[in-house]
């Protein structure tokens, strides 16, 4: 039974797009190089050809915003897909021998690594190797694992209990033949909505450390460092600040809403199993 | 009661060594020696040699380990190769201050979430309730250090009335200290304070639905006094365990706003050591870090215990 | 002591109990039966204020000399758990887990204006007049530590604390162990003031009642002494309800109503139960009255 779609699935799927949208044009087309450094144009107000301006470099803000999409979306995708490769079969495995010794080692291993943060693992992975969008995007995966592996393994606990599943136990099926055909595809709902969730986490994520400077480093546009960048001009061009700050928390709501949507519209009756931020 | 908390501790101090095991074998993994570090690229293979003999880097990695972790135990961060400074005190210090900080945003994030969670769920039918749900989702987006640059930009910027950034010791200024810390426990309380709006919203709503509240009710009770004696214990048990994940959220956000407003915090100490390569003192502050989180955990743990008598 | 006129109760446009009317006299027992969805469980918490968001009741409810239908929840409250008391079906869940079993008592008491310390004390009491063993000990446990039928027991205490003129017990039994079942029922019998017992369980409503009504759609179909009712069934629902109830020999094949009880809001006009009825003709379309002494119908086409 599928839920109706509410009004914050539809904003949601309406900020996303338009934040993969101005990522894939800017494949194509901006207005401007972003990352031409021009002098002239420096500090340049709003208009004649510069949509929102440029900054001190006299880089045209709406085209680093653009880029800075393609940046969030890219760590966004590796980071989760990071989390969700890693963290689903541990909590499907967990998940469905929930009392055997391996369940336990799993999820005491995810309770250790849930008190690494991903902005503490960037700083580690950062001192070591240098900062980069690499050791970003591998940081969030890995302290997003956590989350996922307890979504997955609360979604395979209430599978395991329904009937088709014993039935399948009872004809002999085995255990790899049921997660595969019969749990995956019955908490992937769950799935797709903890990675939205986790991926809203991740954009804020990406956003905390590049404004330390451990994310995404210069030339490439990243809204975190645009923010960073624009923190000693407040004072004179707060507009610096507002644009990329206005494009992360509007991204970051797209994904949560998506997600809180997604939720009550592909699985009614899970809602009960929470997407862990 | 007693065995389940002997439990939950035995868990807190296995983690906390494997804990050690971990940052310690990752910041080995760091390239470059740190001795050669120190020195520069003229030094002497003697000087070298002397050096690495008093940070003690030419021992097996065992042996380096047991005793740094043996150190910390004791309190012993070890002397900073880079300053050769002693590093427990300056994580004393910081950690003082951002202790205050995450604290201070906690509280005001409680203030926030529990009145506007509680109404919000009450309410959940009316037009204000789910003006609160949506406001709370607006809220999540932003975060806290971009919280911390809009709070500076109409504080700081517009209105004048309270400093962008800096930090005076309560022992120098206790009113100067005051207005420092308010911005930034604003842009930490106001961003958690959202998130926990969403999780005491939907952990009252789920005990509204409770039979024990009918029964409330049915003894006499209104909707209202039934939900105070009856809900709101109840709603706190799924809020103390997001209350737990938060708190450590807010240390991590905390290191970000530390940079935001220049307060001398933890976090502002673990940037300066990796820029300066200083790899005992990142280690120390990491392990803190962690230690706090886990430590957090516990808390936690014992918290359901006097809170829920089925645990006990 | 409790009379009920015209009781409906409604959720936006639909009826979901429709002009119900009946009395209960002091130390009288009263049995209501019917289907899940037949509006009995929605009379009792009507009764009680308790009804769930989005739900209405209109028509009146006399308790004595109080109105307890359309009166504001503020004026309600001080009725409930003094006047008129309810014990729910499921003991599991009806107490709180977080507060001991004797407080839980006594705050029905303290509610109403007794002392804390004299309420403390008679819970203690009522806990024993409930038959539960120890008491004082009982009384400092929490409700986890208690079993299902121990627990409805605290149930019946808490509604029994304050002395009420009218106990309601809804399905009280239902999910309790069969063995368990049968004291429990004793139990209610011997210390209920006036009692409306709601059920879906024939053999309960025969052990612990003396007078019946069956509910069928919303509305009283039949009511009446429980020996007649059960012996002589004039409604067809009632007949069909009582012949899928009784034991037949090996082999023969239970009968049972044909169909299914239709969703809330679906009944047909006129009779409620006429398309199911095997009797049913054109006459049926036009709602019958409850009619009769004693023991009273709405059919048109009664069983003899």
């Amino acid at each position: 039974m599928r839920g109706r779609v509410n009004a914050g699935l539809i904003a949601g799927a309406v900020l996303v797009g338009i934040v993969v949208l101005a990522a894939l044009v800017s494949f194509v087309w901006t207005p401007h190089d972003p990352t031409l450094v021009d002098a002239s144009n420096k500090l340049r107000e709003p208009g004649g050809g510069y949509l929102l301006g440029a900054d001190k470099f006299g880089r045209d803000t709406f085209s680093q915003l653009m880029v800075g999409a393609r940046t969030t979306l890219y760590v966004g995708i590796v980071a989760v897909g990071i989390a969700a490769l890693i963290g689903t079969p541990l909590g499907v495995i967990a998940g469905m021998t929930p009392r055997g010794w391996l369940a336990e080692l799993i999820m005491r291993v995810n309770d250790l690594v849930f008190a690494f943060p991903a902005l503490l693992l960037a700083v580690m992975l950062g001192a070591v190797y240098g900062a980069g969008t690499l050791t970003a995007m591998i940081a969030i995966g890995v302290a997003t694992v956590p989350a996922f592996a307890r979504v997955a393994r609360a979604a395979t606990m209430q599978v395991m209990v329904t009937d088709y599943i014993l039935a399948a136990r009872a004809a002999g099926r085995r255990r790899a033949a049921i997660a595969v055909r019969h749990v995956l595809p019955n908490i992937g709902s769950m799935l797709i909505v903890q990675a939205s969730v986790s991926f809203a986490i991740a954009i804020l994520a990406e956003a905390a450390l590049s404004f330390l400077g451990f994310g995404t480093r210069p030339p490439i546009p990243s809204w975190g460092r645009m923010l960073q960048e624009s923190q000693e001009l407040l004072f004179s061009t707060p507009r610096l600040a507002l644009w990329p700050g206005l494009a992360i928390a509007l991204a970051v709501l797209g994904f949560n809403l998506l997600g809180d949507g997604l939720r009550d519209y592909l699985d009614p009756k899970l809602r009960r199993i929470r997407a862990e931020r | 009661m007693i065995l389940y908390l002997l439990k939950r501790l035995a868990v807190l101090v296995a983690s906390t060594a494997v804990a050690g095991v971990a940052v310690f074998a990752f910041m080995a993994l760091l390239p470059g020696d740190p001795a050669e570090i120190a020195l520069g690229v003229n030094a002497t293979p003697e000087a070298v040699a002397a050096l690495r003999e008093r940070f003690g880097t030419d021992r097996p990695p065992l042996s380096q380990f047991a005793d740094w972790f043996g150190g910390l135990i004791q309190g012993d961060f070890g002397t900073s190769y880079v300053t050769s400074s002693p590093i427990g005190p300056q994580i004393g210090d910081r950690l003082g201050v951002t202790a205050v900080l995450v604290l201070g945003g906690m509280v005001i994030a409680l203030l926030i979430a529990v009145p506007a969670g509680t109404f919000a769920a009450v309410h959940h039918r009316n037009p204000l309730g789910v003006t609160i749900s949506a406001a709370s989702q607006v809220g999540i987006a932003i975060p806290a250090f971009l919280a911390g640059i809009l709070l500076v930009f109409v504080f700081a910027v517009k209105a004048q009335a309270l400093p962008s950034g800096g930090y005076v010791p309560i022992a120098e200024d206790p009113r100067a200290w005051l207005l420092g810390l308010l911005l930034p426990w604003l842009s930490l309380g106001l961003v958690q304070g959202a998130v926990l709006t969403r999780y005491v919203r939907s952990a009252v709503l789920d005990v509204m639905r409770e039979d024990y509240l009918r029964t409330a009710r049915a003894k006499g009770r209104g909707r209202m006094g039934a939900l105070w004696r009856h809900g709101l214990r109840n709603a706190s048990i799924p809020v103390v365990t997001v209350l737990g994940l938060q708190l450590a959220t807010l240390l991590v956000g905390a290191v970000v706003v530390e940079r935001v407003f220049v307060i001398p915090g933890l976090g502002d100490l673990l940037l300066n050591g990796v820029a300066g390569r200083d790899l005992l003192l990142v280690q120390g502050v990491v392990m803190v870090l962690v230690v706090a989180v886990l430590l957090i955990n516990f808390v936690v743990d014992v918290t359901y215990a006097v809170l829920d008598p089925r645990l006990r | 002591m409790l009379s009920v006129e015209g009781l409906t109760v409604r959720a936006d446009a639909v009826e979901l109990v429709r002009e119900v009317s009946f009395d209960i006299a002091p130390g009288e027992r009263v049995g209501l039966i019917g289907e899940s969805g037949s509006g009995k469980s929605l009379t009792a918490l009507s009764l009680m204020g308790l009804l769930p968001e989005g739900v209405r009741a209109s028509g009146t409810a006399r308790l004595g000399e109080r109105e307890l239908v359309g009166v504001p929840e503020g004026r309600l409250k001080d009725l409930r758990g003094r006047e008129v008391s309810m014990v729910f079906q499921e003991p599991m869940t009806a107490l709180n887990p977080l507060m001991r079993v004797g407080a839980q008592v006594a705050e029905v008491m303290t509610l109403h204006g007794r002392s804390r310390a004299e309420a403390r004390a008679r819970a203690v009491e009522l806990l024993g007049r409930v038959r539960l063993p120890r008491p004082e000990q009982l009384a400092r446990s929490y409700p986890h530590q208690l079993s299902g039928g121990q627990r409805q027991r605290v149930m019946l205490a808490i509604a029994l604390a304050n002395e009420p003129g009218l106990l309601i017990c809804d399905e009280p039994t239902t999910a309790l162990d069969v063995t368990v079942q049968k004291q429990m029922l004793e139990l209610i019998a011997e210390v209920a003031p006036a009692l409306l017992f709601i059920t879906h369980d024939l053999a309960v409503v025969a052990a612990v009642c003396e007078r019946v009504l069956v509910m069928y759609g919303g509305r009283v179909v039949e009511s009446g002494p429980i020996r007649e009712v059960f012996a002589r069934p004039r409604h067809r629902y009632t007949e069909g309800l009582l012949a899928a109830s009784k034991l037949t020999p090996r082999g023969t094949r239970l009968p049972t109503i044909k169909g299914s009880v239709p969703a809330a809001g679906r009944f047909p006009d006129g009779c409620v139960f006429r398309n199911r009825c095997p009797y049913a003709s054109e006459k049926c379309q036009t709602e019958p009255a409850l009619t009769g002494d004693g023991h009273a119908y709405a059919c048109w086409h009664p069983a003899d």
